[in-house]
């Protein structure tokens, strides 16, 4: 994938958010509708394409953790709120690439957590669970050696303790079971197909009414591993 | 594994003679526990003590070496230092040796480098000459069913034959294995301390005992693997035939380190065991005692074809605690048809919960209700397994002659586990047979009898579908399951 090659050859660790989404894209995985904007003209024509409200976020290929460096404004919902937004953000962020990533906003309550490690044994391992700031804390998450099948998808999704969010709960519409299990799947298949990858997380993968969208992922390399 | 080693192992197992190298008189002595073991469990080969400076040891004649043995040697066990160990096993090659036994440790397993580079010379040697090696750096191994205890403790000839082969990387865990067994009341086909997995590791463990007539439930504990993809292979492929249960340990932080020195290989992370297992078709457990129980549930139960549960109790109490278990694993309290249900109902006067779980107290005078109501449940649709329960209580005392008969004939058609308990000497004698004649499976104690039920629904629920590893993309084909019950007598 020429996305990992190129942070390879740059000596990266990882990749960025939008270069992350760009491989699970390629994978088929549902994303978020998001561009790079490196000044306000960008920014406008981005925002006005994409729709409103949007979110920005401080972009850099180094940025692990940007809620803790506030570097995301939400819910943005005209272009004066945007352009602030911009310059706030690119006051904060520290490297020369002064680009912000605008983003879709996607509205849902259920928050959930697909992710990769590799295993020194089995190999890629592929997680599933609950998402959001709770991930840490709940740790209510469930695995299966890659390459999953269909079964492994959906039998992995049950046995979390907080399975019933996929249910239709709370006026909620029941989330996309296969839709689900073809992201896990896919997870799968990237750290098979691709030794340099090293971990994967999508947190949180978002349910839009039914349907599962990645709102953030973070791909972490290493090019010594296989 | 090649053709050769694993026709080899058939002989390692089922030996026409042992050669002990390092047989020893002197009891401070391992060679001199193995002789123990070899001649006082029940085998009925030659056994040929090596020993450069004895005459004859433990009655049978002493050799100088294996080589000064004229006639062919199916089985060695080797038991004397590390050092001398390629020598032995360059002899064992030579002499067309079919199995080996190496209960000698000091090799991957030390610090000392040393101990690694002997590992590697004994292990081409073996793999050369297709000799499969159980160790080293192990007890040793026990056929229950050919009366061959080739391990250093005579003891273990105590534990009867039966149908579950334990296969375990812990001397310490197969002795707790074996001795808790004794006191269940259960038995093994085999018990086999694979050690350092010189050439024989679980992977091929497990393709051996995928067709070992004497064996119907698999037993694993695991500390930590090396080649973790083959042995989901070789599990994926021996679950198609026969159940696999196995526990794990090093989770914890400490089990970890333990590990690591201890077999020399790298622990993985406990989920992710947990997950493969599962993905393998394996039934994991949590501890020593769920191992037992669910294997033994597993070698002589049928299989249910369903998950609708009757729980039959004398009393109402263990039946509430038998619901708990059964609720949390997945198992579902049938519905009785309206037939049994009115069965039911003629029996039992309306004092007590008539409907599933069944509350048999109010018939505790009548022995025949009792028996009645069981053969109703037995023959009702909804119901794929029974839990049956019954403390002793003097006025019940000839409750489980009354059903004896009936259990008998029925022949667990569907598995029947119960918990039939009384004061020692009362009903044992009775319970052991009904065991033993396949009726039933018993446990102490209720929630055990549900958790065992619960393990042999996970065996029937798993999925039948396993692709290869290496061909994530190829379409499902679908396997038959082969009912451990046909293969056996």
């Amino acid at each position: 994938m020429d996305v990992i090659k190129k942070a390879i050859e740059q000596g990266r660790k990882m990749l960025s958010e939008h270069e992350s989404k760009k491989l699970l894209a390629a994978y088929g995985i549902p994303v978020t509708k998001e561009r790079l904007a490196r000044n306000v003209g960008e920014l406008k024509q981005a925002a006005s394409d994409i729709g409103y409200p949007i979110v920005l976020k401080g972009h850099s290929p180094s940025l692990a953790h940007k809620t803790e460096k506030g570097l995301i404004r939400v819910d943005i919902r005209n272009e004066q709120e945007a352009i602030e937004a911009f310059n706030e953000i690119t006051e904060n962020v520290e490297n020369n690439e002064k680009a912000v990533l605008v983003q879709e906003m996607i509205k849902g309550q259920r928050e959930l957590v697909v992710g990769l490690t590799r295993d020194p044994q089995f190999g890629p391992c592929v997680m599933f669970g609950l998402g959001g700031i709770f991930t840490e804390i709940l740790k209510d998450i469930s695995f299966r050696v890659a390459p999953l099948e269909k079964h492994d998808a959906l039998e992995m999704m049950r046995e979390i303790k907080g399975h019933k969010i996929l249910d239709a709960v709370r006026g909620m519409p029941a989330a996309d079971i296969d839709a689900l299990a073809d992201i896990l799947i896919a997870v799968g298949r990237i750290g098979l197909e691709n030794d340099d990858v090293k971990e994967i997380d999508i947190n949180p993968l978002i349910l839009q009414g039914s349907k599962p969208v990645a709102v953030d992922a973070l791909v972490v390399l290493d090019p010594n591993g296989a | 594994m090649d053709n050769k080693k694993l026709q080899n192992m058939r002989y390692l197992f089922n030996p026409s003679n042992v050669a002990v190298v390092g047989a020893s008189q002197n009891p401070g002595k391992l060679g001199f526990h193995v002789m123990k073991s070899l001649t006082q469990g029940g085998y009925n080969g030659e056994i040929i003590p090596i020993n450069p400076s004895a005459q004859e040891i433990m009655g049978h004649r002493a050799f100088k070496s294996l080589d000064s043995y004229a006639h062919d040697i199916d089985l060695v066990i080797v038991v004397v230092p590390a050092k001398f160990v390629p020598h032995v096993f360059r002899e064992c090659a030579n002499k067309g040796v079919k199995g080996i036994v190496l209960i000698t440790a000091g090799f991957k397993e030390i610090e000392d480098p040393l101990g690694a580079e002997l590992h590697e010379q004994i292990r081409s040697i073996a793999e050369d000459a297709h000799i499969p090696v159980i160790g080293p750096n192990t007890f040793g191994m026990i056929n229950f069913h050919a009366g061959l205890n080739s391990s250093f403790t005579p003891e273990f000839s105590r534990i009867r034959k039966g149908k579950v082969a334990l296969v375990s990387q812990s001397g310490g865990m197969s002795h707790l294995m074996g001795f808790l067994a004794i006191r269940e009341d259960m038995g093994f086909s085999k018990i086999v301390g694979i050690g350092n997995r010189l050439n024989v590791d679980f992977a091929e463990m497990l393709e051996y005992l995928s067709h070992d007539p004497d064996t119907r439930a698999v037993a694993l504990y695991v500390e930590g693997i090396d080649e973790a993809r083959s042995l989901l292979q070789a599990a994926r492929d021996c679950t198609k035939i026969k159940p696999i249960v196995a526990y794990k340990t090093g989770s914890a932080r400490v089990g970890d380190m333990a590990s690591a020195s201890h077999t020399g290989s790298v622990a993985g992370d406990y989920d992710i065991y947990n997950a493969a297992f599962k993905q393998a078709g394996i039934i994991p457990v949590v501890d020593s005692q769920q191992l037992l129980d669910t294997a033994k549930a597993l070698a002589h139960c049928p299989i249910p074809s369903g998950n609708g549960i009757a729980i039959l109790s004398g009393q109402a109490g263990p039946g509430m605690a038998a619901s708990d278990v059964c609720e949390k694993h997945g198992l579902n309290i049938a519905r009785f048809t309206d037939s049994t249900q009115a069965r039911i109902n003629e029996l039992l006067p309306p004092l007590a919960l008539r409907t599933n779980p069944v509350d048999m107290g109010p018939a505790w005078y009548d022995a025949s209700a009792i028996a009645g109501i069981v053969e109703a449940v037995l023959n009702d649709e909804n119901v794929d397994a029974i839990l049956l329960y019954m403390m002793f209580a003097s006025a019940n005392a000839d409750a489980i002659e009354r059903m004896t008969g009936l259990l008998q004939q029925w022949n667990q058609q569907k598995p029947i586990i119960s918990c039939l308990l009384s004061p020692p000497g009362i009903w044992d004698d009775q319970v052991r047979d009904l065991e033993q004649k396949g009726a039933l499976v018993n446990y102490p104690t209720p929630e055990r009898a549900a958790l065992a039920l619960a393990g042999l629904w996970k065996y029937a629920n798993k999925p039948q579908r396993f692709n290869k590893l290496n061909e994530p993309n190829k379409p499902n084909e679908p396997n038959e399951r082969i009912d451990p019950m046909t293969l056996i007598d």
